[in-house]
């Protein structure tokens, strides 16, 4: 069982078929803003693997565990395999203190799957956790992981290319989602729109990023799905940069229905739009 | 820089007078029906119905999901003009408060039900003023134009429907309720979208409010709703890019700040005319400000340690500080946990500018030496955490000494202040009582 459909696509490239993979977020959904239905009480109940970003990012899981009475699962047991654990973070604050263990537990930037290379760390952890649960199937789970980690390596060195004539390119952002992936095909980030969730974007701050993009000359602003798009379309309005609306998630827009579907659209329509093309 | 805000909220503050002009008007009308969150209630309706639009496949913002969010509202329109007719047994605002919940909860279900995209419905109901364009303007001038022209044709039976109290109306009187509705659903749907609910709802009341505070008459209640109003948004406006704070909330915290403005001058306007004194005023005011202060300082004798909000304010305000309080070797302890712990945090920063330019600059950062700048981040904060708890003992411990020095003092003269206070009115009231009972004899000030 995992917590979002990215986590899901990768276990299942990672298993390949070898076991059942649910998600508890439905694709194409906000994963902050999730609401548990009573169907996902008995898929947590029935789990006998638990896989979860972390960081903050699925802390409803821990009330839903509680709530479906399975142990083996719950926070600490070797059933939950928290993935922040195996990826080196960005953005660490230190400042949220875990109620249960009550020691820093240092919440960083969540959205570490979208740097590709760390899917090898994550598909290793998975791989190794899924063989312990099933140990008779790891013949057919070794072969499936070894074949996507030469899928892997074979992609991202095609998005590695394809978006290395950019490289260093100036961005704007709309939601703060985005660093591991600036960080692996070497774009710069300069500014985000909304830095607070919710909070919109003041008169003085729309006017400062104006005139970041001018003097940056960022061509792109890179927006979610979910995301309110006025503040954008106004910026994009007044300075000529194209908004690009990039899935966040496994099956965010159409096209991305797999992990490595979703890299292949964001990076295709990121290196258009970088390259000037509407 | 001048000419770039000008260009920034040129369209914005006009928009906002358009929606003035239209909404006190409503306003006033929704405040005679006594149904002050039907805008709610239709709001809702329409997002439903461009919901549902969304998730049977049409684009949203679309002229599909445009009629869906229409049709809906229409819906509701017949709704609250025939809940009118059984409002003798029920309250009308208990059936707007249903249609409301209900609107909400099968929003919800349909987004659950449906394929991406519903959810950007969902965000109907939260617009942005500040994002408002040129061809936002000229849709609303549209709009409203019609909607103006509509209603100052037939103002004389729209007004009566709304100011006629008997229960059960005639058929004529639904029909005037129902264009009501109908055109207000009609504006209130295209305002929220483009300025978010709060917004609207203080377009709506607010102004409204104000002009009946100070007359009863429709005309003239419109026209200080109307400067009200734009009085309000300009304040709004300005105080968002002076404070650098976002823009609606500050605007609905401006038309607030104009209606105790006005309950002000209304209550000392009344005043001068029948018994109620300035001076009294100022009298109830120390009073209350002195009951505040022995409220306070009683606390602070009792829990030193506790929180402290208007001895802060007190503080901030003379540059008394706990720090007075302290030993000198106290007050360097003090003042070097402070200093360490802005060095931290600039430490901190300087790894997080370091590691985000390595992101597209130069050599890239190896796994090894990227988990070595979050420990080292961590640490940091971790530390600067630890500066922080210093501080917070020390100014603890000089808070616990200052209330003999502060609190004490500060709760006697507030005591003293109240006892006054008390027995003033007493005087008076024996003075009135002695009045009554028919002597001119008056009691020694």
């Amino acid at each position: 069982l995992a917590t979002t459909p990215d986590l899901k696509s990768i276990a299942e490239s990672v298993t390949g078929g070898a076991v059942r993979v649910e998600t508890l977020v439905p694709p194409g959904t906000d994963a902050e803003a999730f609401e548990p239905r009573p169907s996902h009480l008995g898929l947590v109940r029935d789990a006998v693997l638990v896989i979860r970003v972390g960081l903050g990012f699925d802390d409803w899981l821990d009330r839903l565990i509680v709530q479906s009475g399975n142990t083996r699962v719950q926070r600490g047991a070797e059933a939950q395999l928290d993935l922040s654990k195996e990826v080196a973070l960005l953005e660490v604050q230190g400042r949220s203190v875990e109620q249960q263990s009550g020691h820093a537990h240092g919440a960083a930037n969540p959205h570490y799957w979208l740097d590709p290379a760390n899917a090898e760390a994550m598909g290793a952890v998975i791989a190794e956790a899924v063989v312990r649960v099933a140990p008779e199937k790891r013949a057919s789970i070794e072969a499936s992981h070894d074949r996507f980690r030469a899928e892997l390596k074979a992609r991202l060195e095609r998005w590695t290319r394809a978006l290395e004539p950019h490289r260093g390119a100036p961005i704007v952002a709309y939601h703060n989602s985005w660093p591991y992936f600036a960080r692996r095909f070497r774009l710069n980030i300069v500014d985000v729109i909304e830095p607070k969730e919710g909070v919109p974007p003041t008169a003085a701050r729309l006017l400062s990023l104006a005139a970041t993009i001018r003097s940056k000359k960022v061509r792109v602003i890179v927006h979610e799905p979910f995301e309110p798009m006025e503040a954008s379309r106004s910026l994009s309005q007044r300075t000529g940069a194209q908004v690009v609306v990039l899935a966040p998630s496994v099956g965010g827009a159409p096209g991305t229905e797999t992990y490595f579907a979703l890299f292949d659209r964001n990076v295709d329509l990121l290196g258009k739009a970088l390259a000037g093309q509407p | 820089m001048i000419a770039d805000v000008l260009a920034l909220l040129a369209f914005p503050c006009i928009a906002a007078f358009i929606f003035v002009g239209m909404h006190t008007w409503l306003g006033l009308q929704v405040l005679r029906r006594k149904v002050i969150f039907a805008d709610l209630a239709l709001a809702q309706l329409s997002a439903l119905g461009a919901t549902v639009a969304v998730a049977i496949g049409h684009a949203p913002g679309s002229a599909g999901a445009f009629t869906y969010a229409l049709l809906f509202t229409l819906a509701g329109a017949v709704m609250l003009t025939l809940s009118r007719r059984v409002s003798v047994d029920v309250s009308q605002e208990a059936v707007i408060g249903i249609v409301y919940v209900v609107a909400t909860a099968l929003t919800v279900l349909v987004v659950d039900r449906s394929p991406q995209g519903a959810e950007h419905v969902k965000r109907m109901l939260v617009g942005s003023i500040l994002t408002i364009g040129p061809a936002d303007v000229f849709k609303l001038t549209l709009l409203y134009g019609a909607v103006g022209l509509l209603h100052t044709a037939f103002r004389r039976p729209i007004l009566a429907a709304a100011s006629d109290n008997r229960g059960h109306a005639s058929w004529t009187l639904t029909f005037w309720d129902f264009v009501f509705y109908g055109s207000f659903g009609l504006v209130v749907t295209s305002s929220v979208a483009l300025a978010g609910v709060l917004l609207v709802f203080s377009f709506l009341i607010i102004p409204a409010v104000i002009g009946t505070l100070f007359s009863r008459q429709i005309g003239a209640a419109l026209a200080i709703g109307w400067s009200a109003g734009v009085l309000a948004s300009l304040l709004g406006f300005g105080a968002s890019l002076v404070l650098d704070v976002p823009t609606g909330a500050a605007m609905v915290a401006a038309f607030a700040l104009v209606l105790v403005a006005a309950m002000l001058i209304r209550v000392f306007a009344r005043s001068s005319a029948s018994r109620l004194q300035p001076k009294q005023v100022a009298r109830v005011a120390l009073a209350v400000l002195a009951g505040a202060v022995f409220l306070e300082s009683c606390w602070l004798m009792l829990s030193p340690r506790g929180d402290h909000p208007l001895l802060a304010g007190f503080e901030v305000l003379t540059g008394i500080g706990p720090e007075r309080f302290l030993t000198a070797t106290e007050r360097s302890v003090y003042t070097d946990a402070a200093q360490t712990e802005l060095r931290n945090r600039g430490e901190v920063e300087r790894l997080r500018a370091l590691e985000r330019e390595a992101r597209w600059k130069g050599k890239e950062l190896g796994e090894e030496e990227l988990r070595r700048v979050a420990s080292f981040q961590q640490s940091f904060n971790e530390m600067g955490r630890g500066e922080r708890f210093v501080q917070d003992h020390l100014r603890a411990t000089a808070r616990a000494r200052e209330r003999w020095y502060v609190g004490l003092p500060a709760m006697l003269l507030s005591a003293l202040c109240l006892a006054w206070f008390i027995s003033g009115v007493r005087k008076r009231r024996a003075r009135v009582s002695t009045g009554r009972r028919g002597g001119d004899v008056t009691v020694a000030p």
